[in-house]
């Protein structure tokens, strides 16, 4: 099992940035390009901005979960709120004619462009939690070093 | 989000740099524009030149600066979109209701 990264912060949108540079930053180390990183710093972002605003009803004392882990082929993204959860099933498709002067309700959309794969699960009583998978490049992996999450943890060490 | 105004006769440039996110670029980015638009101009451009990326909110706000402007029958157009910037304004079919230019002296004759 490939090691994680977990990071615990209060709903509040001025860590969106904090979370989705930290997002970006363990992607570049994990041997992503600058573009593919970029993309996963915005997906990882929106994942925030959903669990802190729509998950969490910007609830600072209500917490989001983020975890990186590297799993395989795949870079891995959970992001938990503890709201009451939302039909993501249900959003609007922002690119269908009526909804293209929509302010909002892009945020899943640019989620599932900038990623392989989100899923979304609830959990009962507890919040939801929205899983964001990344394929490592056959390039960039073959170039890579190590293990970005491994690597923070050895300085830490 | 930095943004700095420049006028050219009736028409008004607004070169903005950095990222236009949630809780500061998209704030910005309202208020100068409607700073303009409350000042009675008509025709606003905004340089995006120096913009390296958005999310949903900031371009959920450029979406809504131009209704604004559409409101106030005034008209707001974009000026040299880059990068991920322009790669999200097709992802989004934004590029089909903004005008875009890519020349600023072309733009400024457009009204």
């Amino acid at each position: 099992m490939g090691r994680q990264i977990k990071l615990r912060l209060e709903s509040r949108i001025g860590y969106v940035d904090l979370v989705h540079e930290l997002a970006e930053g363990l992607a570049r180390r994990a041997g992503f390009s600058k573009s593919s990183a970029l993309n996963i710093g915005l997906a990882v972002r929106e994942a925030a901005i959903n669990a802190i605003k729509h998950g969490n009803g910007m609830d600072v004392k209500k917490p989001i979960e983020v975890s990186f882990e590297e799993r395989g082929d795949l870079f891995r993204i959970r992001v938990r709120d503890r709201g009451p959860g939302f039909d993501w099933a249900q959003t609007a498709n922002p690119l269908d004619r009526e909804n293209i002067y929509r302010t909002s309700g892009r945020g899943i959309f640019f989620m599932k462009h900038f990623v392989d794969r989100v899923a979304f699960q609830r959990r009962p009583g507890k919040g939801t939690e929205v899983i964001l998978e990344k394929r490592f490049e056959q390039a960039a992996r073959a170039g890579r070093s190590g293990d970005a999450v491994r690597s923070i943890k050895r300085r830490k060490g | 989000m930095k943004a700095n105004t420049r006028h050219h006769g009736k028409v008004t440039v607004v070169d903005l740099s950095g990222k236009i996110t949630i809780g500061e670029g998209d704030i910005k980015l309202k208020q100068a524009v409607n700073a303009l638009l409350d000042e009675g101009r008509k025709n606003i451009i905004l340089n995006l030149g120096g913009v390296s990326y958005m999310d949903s909110a900031g371009i959920g706000e450029l979406v809504a600066c131009f209704k604004r402007a559409r409101d106030k029958e005034a008209s707001l157009k974009l000026l040299n979109p880059n990068g991920k910037v322009q790669d999200l304004l097709i992802l989004t079919k934004l590029q089909e209701i903004f005008d875009i230019y890519r020349d600023e002296r072309e733009a400024l004759a457009s009204f």
